[in-house]
């Protein structure tokens, strides 16, 4: 699998390029600054990147909106972005094009390499995954709007580990419930947010939007 | 102190420092997460970020009343305006929270160069324009600057760059908060990609 990564601290990505190496990434190109991210992704078209929001020239959000003018030019282009501190403002730009492909960690979930490495693969693969902080604040508010009031608690913690990119098993595991239980859940779910049927991933990033929008 | 004890225990049994580990990587994420929410009451990233426009849209977002926005500000104001504005707004929105029985919260703003309200061209005769910041909400009103402090804050605040509060809230509601801060609207910061 091949990575382009854009961090401007030299020692972490340093590290995240060792990290990836030893999974098996390859790595296209590992870039310190937005503009050069930009031309990295339009010139590898990778299969993910893995993007640090604040990056050179502003030191502000310019690795995000580099990553989202690459997905306006390659729509789907898998992108992981990291950040010291997760917006739902951010969230919902990442995932407003709704082709899903797209992930937002904090920073420190890199330290936690298998699930860092998961969550890398599951956007690659066109999953969405989301930081548990960013679902967590999801929760503190508005659970009676409609349509998501219609979701039964279990419904809803399905949706919330869906939302953090988790794969059926993983949910299955987590809630210790049968994997086909989670199927069933995901059917209804599916159903209580007027999802028509078309791919298992792509209902799951509808899901998963609709949760956010709510 | 729990390092500390990793250090002691790891000759002797492993398992208990491994137990303890676990629990020192629990506290300093802890230590993050509190950080993370300190810096943003301080200086929230998204107003570094972006500016008032979608700093105002992210709290709108994480405010547990239904908050809509209307906000045009094509452009930056200073940074403590900036800063000022975006606390005000907080507080008026934590107040609707928390007093209001509010079912809909809504924030507009505007920056306007040609017609400053009178008051403030008073203030400012040259004015190099008007933020003007209206919080409404459908609660039950009451809210009244001279008996909450949240709102007097607001006002203090405020009143640092010229700016004033004014408050309808009639019993029975609703709830009107309007602001107004004389400042200039920069240009929109470039970028470069």
């Amino acid at each position: 699998m091949r990575a382009v990564l854009a961090e401007d601290l030299f020692l972490l990505r340093d590290g995240l390029v060792r990290l990836l190496e030893a999974h098996d990434f390859e790595i296209a190109a590992a870039v310190e600054d937005a503009p050069a991210l930009l031309r990295a992704l339009i010139e590898y078209h990778p299969d993910v990147a893995i993007v640090d929001v604040r990056l050179p020239p502003t030191l502000t959000d310019d690795g995000l909106r580099a990553a989202l003018e690459a997905r306006r030019q390659i729509p789907g282009l898998p992108v992981l972005v990291l950040s010291q501190y997760v917006e739902q403002l951010y969230a919902r730009e990442l995932l407003a094009d709704q082709e899903g492909g797209v992930g937002y960690l904090l920073k420190d979930r890199v330290f936690n390499d298998d699930q860092f490495i998961d969550a890398i693969r599951t956007v690659a693969g066109g999953g969405t995954v989301m930081d548990p902080e960013v679902v967590a604040k999801l929760l503190g508010r508005r659970s009676r709007d409609e349509p998501m009031a219609r979701l039964t608690a279990r419904e809803r913690e399905v949706l919330e580990l869906m939302a953090e990119g988790r794969s059926n098993s993983a949910i299955a595991q987590r809630l210790f419930i049968s994997e086909k239980a989670v199927g069933k859940h995901s059917t209804s779910i599916f159903a209580k947010l007027d999802l028509a049927p078309s791919t298992d991933d792509n209902r799951r990033v509808l899901a998963v939007l609709a949760f956010l929008n709510a | 102190m729990n390092l500390r004890a990793v250090e002691r225990l790891i000759p002797t049994s492993p398992q208990a420092a491994i137990a303890l580990v676990g629990e020192a990587r629990e506290t300093s994420s802890r230590a993050l997460t509190e950080l993370r929410d300190l810096v943003r009451g301080i200086y929230p990233p998204v107003l570094a970020d972006r500016g008032l426009g979608d700093a105002i849209r992210a709290l709108a977002l994480d405010t547990a009343l239904r908050t809509e926005t209307d906000i045009e500000l094509p452009g930056r104001l200073e940074a403590p305006v900036e800063s000022a504005c975006y606390f005000a707004v907080a507080e008026a929105l934590a107040n609707a929270v928390k007093h209001s029985g509010a079912r809909l919260v809504q924030v507009r703003i505007r920056h306007s160069v040609s017609r400053p309200a009178s008051r403030a061209r008073l203030r400012a005769p040259r004015s190099p324009g008007l933020l003007r910041i209206t919080v409404t909400d459908d609660g039950t009103g009451g809210a009244d600057p001279a008996r909450g402090s949240g709102l007097a804050g607001i006002e203090r605040r405020l009143g640092t760059f010229d700016g004033i509060l004014a408050v309808s809230s009639p019993p029975g509601g609703p709830t009107m908060i309007v602001m107004e801060v004389p400042c200039a609207l920069s240009s929109p910061r470039t970028s470069s990609c």
